[in-house]
């Protein structure tokens, strides 16, 4: 299976220590490695509101982890250990690669098309307005 | 031959009894033009203007203009957000919501 791109967004208690947060963390880079994932980055948004309340919380504090890997298994496993945590108390996993790759198609295309604009503009003076800009 | 013709041809435009007075009654343009004073300035899609590939979930200060006070998304019509781009924003909105950054409904 070819690598996936992850993000994982979970948010703890606001009540919930640091120490328990990057213990959470740790548990997490623990469980990635072993199933042969990496982690590609890891924020802590800390303490911040919450558009809803969620378990009685309004406010929460916000881990991000950006996360590649070739199994699936791991997003399972992930998940499941995030539901039985006590102080996590809501968590999402979004499958990124395919809008990353979308993504960078277009950047291509576009480079490409910047790319041939001026070589297409040099037969006929009259092509872009770069050129006729240039040109007086 | 000719006054025969001639009768013909010009007969359907005029008796056609549903249609709008089309060509001589109604130069619809400018009357219509007189009554709405106001022109309508073209909206340009924000993120075709900014080159945005990736409309990112995270950041819910970007999708913050794009829904209304209450939650709801606001349609193209409003904000002039190209298709692709609204199509994108949606997705992002949603994935937004699920994660408590934006609301599904604020109460007020």
């Amino acid at each position: 299976m070819e690598e996936r791109l992850y993000d994982l967004v979970f948010i703890c208690r606001p009540d919930t220590p640091e120490a328990e947060v990057d213990k959470l963390v740790a548990m997490i880079e623990q469980a990635t490695s072993s199933h042969g994932g990496k982690i590609e980055k890891t924020e802590k948004w800390g303490t911040r509101k919450m558009a809803y309340r969620v378990r009685k919380q309004r406010e929460g504090y916000y881990v991000y982890l950006a996360l590649r890997s070739t199994q699936g298994e791991l997003i399972k496993e992930l998940e499941r250990r995030l539901k039985v945590s006590d102080p996590v108390i809501k968590y999402m996993t979004v499958r990124l690669d395919e809008e990353m790759k979308r993504q960078q198609k277009l950047v291509h295309r576009r480079e490409r098309r910047a790319a041939r604009r001026p070589r297409k503009a040099a037969p006929s003076p009259s092509g872009s307005p770069e050129q006729a800009a240039a040109a007086s | 031959m000719a006054d025969q013709s001639a009768p013909q041809l010009s007969g359907p435009p005029q008796g056609r009894p549903g249609g709008r007075p089309s060509g001589p009654g109604g130069p619809g343009g400018p009357h219509k033009r007189g009554k709405r004073s106001f022109v309508r300035k073209k909206k340009v899609c924000r993120f075709c203007v900014d080159r945005v590939d990736y409309i990112d979930y995270k950041k819910a200060e970007i999708l913050q203009p794009f829904v209304q006070e209450r939650g709801k998304i606001l349609p193209r019509r409003m904000t002039g957000t190209c298709a692709r781009h609204q199509r994108w924003l949606t997705v992002a909105i949603k994935r937004a919501r699920n994660i408590a950054l934006l609301p599904f409904a604020a109460e007020l």
